[in-house]
């Protein structure tokens, strides 16, 4: 791959009002090539994005397609250029279909009249050249998973001509196996001469399928060409900029009683009659494929969904069912699978998102004591290294790390007992991520009795003092931490035990 | 869902505007007379036998559309040869014409309709004498010759000019005027409106002056706000000529608030029972106006003579006229008595 | 974008300026106009606008939407909305004034109790019957205007010697309306209830995101219902002070009131898809509107031009708030 690169960004720099976001960039990527691009949050990757894909001037610096300097102002000029990007909010409309979606914007016509056969046709063989034939083009976006949603999104950047494919943080909603197939597609566009930018926060993605990597930190490019085995550890020092010793605490173990028993809970369709137990102590994930019951039965446990059958009982005390504000009362915590639209309320101050749950603490007659609240925030927040740790500031600003701060604040604020978490670092940089993943070990040792629903299997693997793993509604398998492996977990995500496992070869 | 809400909420007072309040509404014709013959289908009189009439007015939420519903029916029960067919109040329109056609369906021998819109009505009206049915149309002219046979009608271009004289001759043409319209935009409203100003200006040139003139919808708490208001702008009032004596009773309590009821006197229009009342006691409320909302009594009996084949007696012609206009009334505390069985 | 949004990612070693209210703003733009309207009100009516009286009069016409919107402003800061005040008013008025026998008391009981009926009534729907909040409070827009007219049998009662009531409407307290009292009260308790109470938290929270705060542990279900009740007693107390005024109890009365309650509300700067709320913006929407119905029938001007002024500042307070996004 020694080629003229298809895409070169030379000594960029954007400058916003107060805010240097770019200080200097530089890299370049080759026809074929997947470049994958790191960096922890507020490196300048969106920014950068948006740059060269045209939505916004950077003040200085050039960005060449093909050896021509990029037009800026209009994101149409970048993908006229051959330039397209794949957000991780999809730009997709979810009432139209597949078809429509592909080509929405630059429908096919056929004099004043849309020319709906030609397109269908086309996006069928977008869809064949990626590998996705079993898509229906009339199907409705809403219908679709996540995965093919995604799919979809390729497909309408390949039905330009595209030369550079950005795809910022493509895996963060799937999982294993679907990433296999994320894979697949981002191969076939290589076969292509498609030149991939793959921005991603999982490090065990870089080497399965990038070629380069180049590490952002703080607006600049700290290494770039770097061949993507390099290894983990000296990637998450550049990052840092310091050296990240382990990425994973030490494993917590059961101390005490338990506090969480679960007993027989279903829920139609998706969850039949489980059982499990959480001791003081214990940090338990529960790992799966998407769609294997697990953030459901989380709520279930908290009582967002009535259960069919089933009781909770928390430190010994049964919890009436479906009923959130009992199992709040009772001692439960639970940060929600989306944080954004579930876990927050965006425009509120950091303050009122600590302390929405646990409000009686500051009343001073019918009235709310303001002036504490906000003391009692600030502490929190602080004790978990929150940036910024400013209580008036608007939730919304912060970065996806430290909003997934905030949730945990308000449960720590309450003094849980047991804390569910769904997924809590997703979407989140490795640095964020280690500081997550001490929280709750540290909480696990002080006491509480945490559950972790996670699709990365890996990080289940490496801090938890034992991993659940469900699949189509059932817990199958319980595997101790120390000895627990991703290939392991993934075999019993996919297929009963005894059988081989689906992934042949790659070690992780 | 915001914009979606505003949309849904403008449209909302859109339609509660067309609809807000049928009192008082009068027909959209002038005082044209058409003097052509009448036209039928050769419509067979009946000597004998009970006289079937199909009666249809709109929905009443207030006083006068009811009065004229009820009306209908007391004197066909008086008339005792007459059986009633009254279709129930509706608002709308097409809902009437539905209506009517359901009537139309048991064979009446005459119809007897005050129709919510002329022009939706008219259709389903001239289907009726095409059949050999005869209508009666109160107060809201069709203006299809073949629609009707016979039209009985108030006048509200004559209430506005008969108020006006009154006001004329108690302000001994020299004051200021303020003027309660009802609903902005209608022909009622129009009509009362320049009959009014037309006699003043007949009568006294520029020596009574109409210093405000603000709607208030037909409805008391409107009437309330807005002479509130114009009480405190205007600190010299004569008189207030509103269009509706419901409205009235706002502008009334508006003014005894303001302790200002010696200042000056009120009249009203319609003919409520406690407007009614309140002439009768004497003081603020001096007048009111009506067109008797007793014509849809009397347009039953006019079509129970087309049916027998009569007319009225003390004419010459041997058949009902072809259009009758009400006049106004004038209601003071001197004729109060009189009139006072009519009020609603 | 990334799910790392983009405008913390870039400024994480920068102190990042303190985000200006967006409602702050609009109230302070509100108070600019009110200001505007008296100062063009003094120039073209001298004489009569900028009186004490006048002012006086502007305050008691107010309250009577004014409690209203004030009611209106919680339903709306949980994302609903109810069409149905200004019929429920005239349905509480008569439901005192068939009690009106018994003297002022039971005039008030009257009103009050069909406040709570009717509002109730909507309550359930919204909250256990998972009735959209528009199509509840449609229904019980006609159904109340058509219980009013039937319970009266369409005629008004009078109120004449009703003195407790008319007191309400039209009495005065060292020289201020009794009816303008009872909404600034209105407003403070409402203000407090708001803005420093945990039920006030809960209520804006459900606006916000109703998924976050029921996660959360509020019991949104009754919050919901609560919201309604609250828009039934505004009702009952907005009913007690124009018979007040009116001396008569009429099943006539209320109409679209409930469109200039919502009127108020937004160009006061709560957002109507809930979350935001503001009492003192609708207090202010609600003098505002009221200072314009005055100035322009002082001034004796066409009805259009009053209608025409009332939808343009609509249009602008919802530009501005635009614009704050």
């Amino acid at each position: 791959m020694s080629e003229k690169p298809i895409l070169e960004v030379r000594a960029l720099e954007k400058e916003y009002p107060g805010v240097h976001a770019l200080k200097g960039v530089d890299f370049d990527v080759v026809p074929g090539e997947v470049h994958c691009l790191l960096g922890p949050n507020g490196a300048g990757k969106s920014t950068l994005i948006k740059c060269v894909s045209g939505a916004v001037e950077p003040t200085r610096g050039e960005i060449l397609v093909g050896g021509e300097p990029l037009p800026v102002g209009a994101p149409s000029t970048s993908i006229k250029r051959g330039v397209a990007t794949i957000y991780q909010e999809l730009d997709l409309v979810e009432d139209l279909t597949v078809t429509q979606s592909v080509f929405l914007g630059h429908e096919l016509r056929r004099g004043p009249l849309l020319d709906r056969d030609a397109m269908k046709k086309r996006t069928v063989a977008l869809l064949e050249r990626l590998d996705h034939a079993s898509i229906p083009p009339g199907a409705h976006v809403r219908a679709l998973r996540p995965a093919a949603q995604q799919v979809v999104s390729i497909a309408r950047a390949l039905s330009h001509d595209i030369k550079v494919l950005i795809m910022d943080e493509p895996s963060a909603i799937l999982d294993d196996e679907e990433v296999e197939t994320l894979f697949g597609v981002v191969r076939r566009l290589k076969e292509e001469g498609v030149g991939v930018i793959y921005i991603s926060h999982r490090l065990d993605e870089i080497p399965r399928i990038g070629d380069r990597v180049t590490v952002l930190s703080d607006g600049r490019t700290v290494a770039t060409g770097l061949p993507a085995d390099t290894p983990q550890g000296e990637l998450v020092e550049h990052m840092v900029g310091r050296k990240v010793d382990q990425l994973y605490p030490t494993r917590s173990a059961a101390t005490g009683d338990v506090m969480l028993s679960v007993r027989g809970i279903s829920g139609a369709p998706m969850v039949k009659e489980t059982s499990f137990e959480v001791r003081a102590g214990e940090v338990v994930g529960i790992g799966g494929l998407v769609g294997a019951g697990r953030t459901e039965l989380l709520r279930l446990v908290y009582g967002l969904d009535k259960p069919d059958t089933g009781e909770v009982h928390v430190d010994g005390r049964r919890l009436p069912a479906g009923k959130p504000a009992a199992a709040i009362a009772a001692g439960l915590g639970l940060a929600p699978e989306d944080r954004k639209s579930q876990g927050l309320l965006l425009d509120w101050s950091l303050t009122k998102n600590v302390t929405l749950s646990d409000l009686g603490r500051f009343r001073r007659g019918p009235l709310l004591d303001g002036g504490g609240e906000r003391t009692a925030a600030g502490d929190q927040l602080r004790a978990l290294n929150t940036v910024p740790d400013d209580p008036d500031r608007i939730v919304r600003e912060l970065s996806g790390g430290n909003q997934q701060k905030v949730v945990l604040a308000r449960w720590l604020l309450r003094q849980c007992k047991v804390l569910l978490l769904d997924e809590p670092t997703r979407g989140v940089d490795v640095g964020a991520k280690a500081e997550i993943y001490k929280v709750i070990a540290d909480l696990a040792r002080e006491g509480l009795g945490v559950v972790v629903v996670s699709s990365e299997l890996s990080e289940l693997a490496g801090f938890c003092t034992r991993v659940l793993v469900m699949r189509e509604g059932e817990l199958v398998a319980e595997v101790p931490g120390e000895e627990a492996t991703e290939l392991e977990l993934l075999r019993h995500a996919v297929a009963p035990t005894d059988t081989e496992p689906v992934i042949a070869g790659e070690e992780i | 869902m915001s914009i979606k809400h505003i949309a849904g909420a403008l449209s909302l007072s859109l339609a509660l505007g067309l609809a807000a309040c049928g009192g008082d509404d009068s027909s959209s014709s002038d005082a044209g007379d058409n003097q052509s013959k009448p036209t039928s289908g050769s419509s067979a009189t009946k000597t004998d036998g009970p006289v079937k009439i199909a009666f249809s007015a709109p929905g009443a939420d207030h006083g006068w559309m009811a009065a004229i519903t009820e009306n209908a029916r007391d004197e066909a029960e008086k008339l005792g040869d007459v059986e009633l067919q009254a279709a129930e109040g509706v608002t709308d329109s097409a809902a009437q014409a539905d209506q009517v056609e359901t009537l139309l369906a048991g064979k009446p021998d005459a119809l007897v309709i005050l129709p919510n819109e002329p022009d939706a009505l008219m259709p389903v009206a001239q289907k009726a004498m095409a059949a050999g049915i005869p209508v009666i149309d109160i107060d809201r002219e069709f203006t299809e010759q073949g629609a009707f046979r016979s039209l009985i009608t108030g006048d509200n271009y004559g209430i506005g000019y008969q108020a006006g004289n009154y006001f004329a001759d108690q302000l001994k043409c020299s004051g200021n005027v303020v003027e309660i319209q009802g609903i902005a935009g209608i022909p009622v409203t129009e009509q009362r409106s320049q009959g009014f100003s037309d006699a003043l200006k007949r009568k006294c040139q520029d020596g009574v002056k109409i210093v405000a003139s603000q709607p208030a919808d037909f409805v008391p708490d409107k009437g309330l706000s807005v002479m509130e208001n114009i009480l405190q702008a205007q600190k010299d009032i004569d008189a207030v000529y509103t269009h509706d004596d419901d409205m009235a009773e706002g502008v009334v309590s508006a003014i005894q608030n303001a302790g200002r009821e010696d200042e000056m006197f009120l009249t009203g229009a319609g003919g409520s029972k406690a407007a009614m009342d309140q002439i009768k006691k004497g003081g603020l409320y001096r007048a009111t106006f009506l067109y008797n909302p007793s014509m849809s009594a009397s347009a039953i009996r006019m079509a129970r003579k087309i049916v027998r084949g009569e007319g009225f007696e003390d004419l010459t012609e041997p058949e009902v006229p072809q259009k009758i206009t009400v006049p106004a009334t004038t209601v003071t505390k001197e004729n109060v008595d009189d009139v006072q069985e009519l009020g609603f | 974008m990334s799910t790392t949004d983009a405008a913390s990612g870039e400024g994480r070693s920068l102190p990042l300026p303190k985000p200006k209210g967006r409602i702050q703003l609009q109230e302070y733009a509100l108070v600019g106009v009110v200001a505007l309207i008296l100062i063009v009100g003094a120039i073209l009516e001298p004489d009569s606008f900028l009186t004490s009286d006048n002012m006086l009069n502007v305050l008691r016409q107010a309250s009577v939407v004014g409690v209203l919107a004030i009611g209106m402003t919680f339903v709306i800061a949980t994302g609903g909305i109810d069409l149905s005040v200004g019929s429920m008013v005239a349905c509480a008025a008569v439901a005192g004034g068939q009690l009106a026998e018994s003297g002022s008391m039971a005039f008030v009981l009257g009103a009050l109790a069909m406040g709570l009926v009717l509002g109730g009534i909507n309550a359930s729907a919204i909250a256990f019957g998972r009735v959209v909040p528009f199509i509840a409070t449609l229904a019980m827009f006609t159904m109340a205007r058509g219980l009013a007219l039937w319970l009266s049998d369409k005629t008004p009662v009078s109120l004449f010697s009703l003195d407790g009531v008319r007191w309400f409407g039209n009495g005065e307290v060292i020289g201020i309306p009794s009816a303008a009292i009872v909404f600034l009260a209105i407003t403070a308790f409402a203000w407090v209830l708001l803005n420093r109470t945990r039920y006030g938290r809960y209520v804006v929270a459900t606006g916000g995101n109703r998924e976050a705060a029921r996660i959360a542990g509020v019991k949104v279900p009754w919050i919901v219902f609560s919201v309604y009740v609250i828009t039934g007693i505004c009702a009952a107390i907005a009913a007690i002070l124009v018979s007040g005024r009116l001396a008569s109890a009429s099943p006539i009365i209320g109409n679209l009131y409930e469109l200039d309650a919502i009127a108020a509300v937004v160009i006061g700067g709560s957002a109507l898809q809930g979350g935001r709320a503001t009492i003192v913006g609708t207090f202010l929407g609600v003098i505002t509107f009221a200072l314009i119905f005055n100035l322009l029938t002082l001034m004796d001007l066409a009805v259009e031009i009053q209608q025409i002024t009332k939808g343009l500042i609509i249009l602008a307070a919802v530009l501005v708030q635009r614009k704050e996004r």
